[in-house]
């Protein structure tokens, strides 16, 4: 079983790329919906998916759109964690989606390193 | 082929991925041990993402089968 499998998937491109902005929101659903655990991290420009309204408007040709997508995660549990500094550089903090959590290099440090496995997008 | 007895039926066509398993995620949490899922879907990644799936989670895919464009699956909960 794969209950106590865990993948930590990093996402760096932001709306701007709406194909590998959507890809990790795919991997994601499909581990959550597998029953593995699902720790998404955002940083750089990832962290602008996480930001309140703008995950509505990415949608990629052929990929589910990412705002259904974001909210299945969500739903079956995958955690959102988001890098201080790149909210803080982009002034969103205070403009995150529920359920996201900004933190710090340590706390994603501490997420991979007890994972199954990670993938970095 | 003897009939399986379907106990609740999923329609995800026209979805993509993974959006068809993601639905079949929570439908199947809805089902007893023992109770089957009729699954169909039109995203050609379902053929090779539902076995996955059951592979990775213990259910059981009692069947695959396309009609017109469609794929069928049925699906046997083995767990809570």
């Amino acid at each position: 079983m794969a209950d106590h499998e865990k993948l930590v998937i990093m996402v760096t491109h932001g709306p701007e790329d709406p194909e590998l902005a959507t890809i990790p929101f795919v991997m994601a659903g499909a581990a959550v919906a597998s029953d593995v655990d699902v720790v998404m991290g955002f940083q750089g420009d990832g962290c602008r998916l996480v930001q309140k309204g703008v995950a509505e408007t990415v949608v990629a040709p052929e990929f589910a759109p990412l705002a259904g997508l974001l909210d299945s995660v969500r739903e079956l549990g995958g955690k959102l964690l988001v890098c201080s500094p790149c909210v803080k550089s982009r002034g969103i903090e205070d403009e995150l989606v529920e359920g996201a959590e900004v933190c710090a290099a340590a706390r994603f440090v501490s997420e991979v390193t007890s994972a199954t496995n990670s993938l970095v997008y | 082929m003897a009939a399986t007895q379907v106990d609740k039926e999923l329609d995800a066509r026209g979805l993509l991925c993974p959006m068809p398993i993601v639905k079949t995620a929570k439908a199947m949490k809805e089902l007893a041990p023992g109770e089957v899922l009729k699954l169909t879907a039109t995203d050609r990644g379902a053929v090779t993402d539902v076995p996955a799936w059951a592979g990775t989670t213990g259910n059981e895919l009692l069947e695959t089968h396309e009609e017109d464009g469609v794929f069928v699956f049925l699906i046997r909960k083995t767990q809570e």
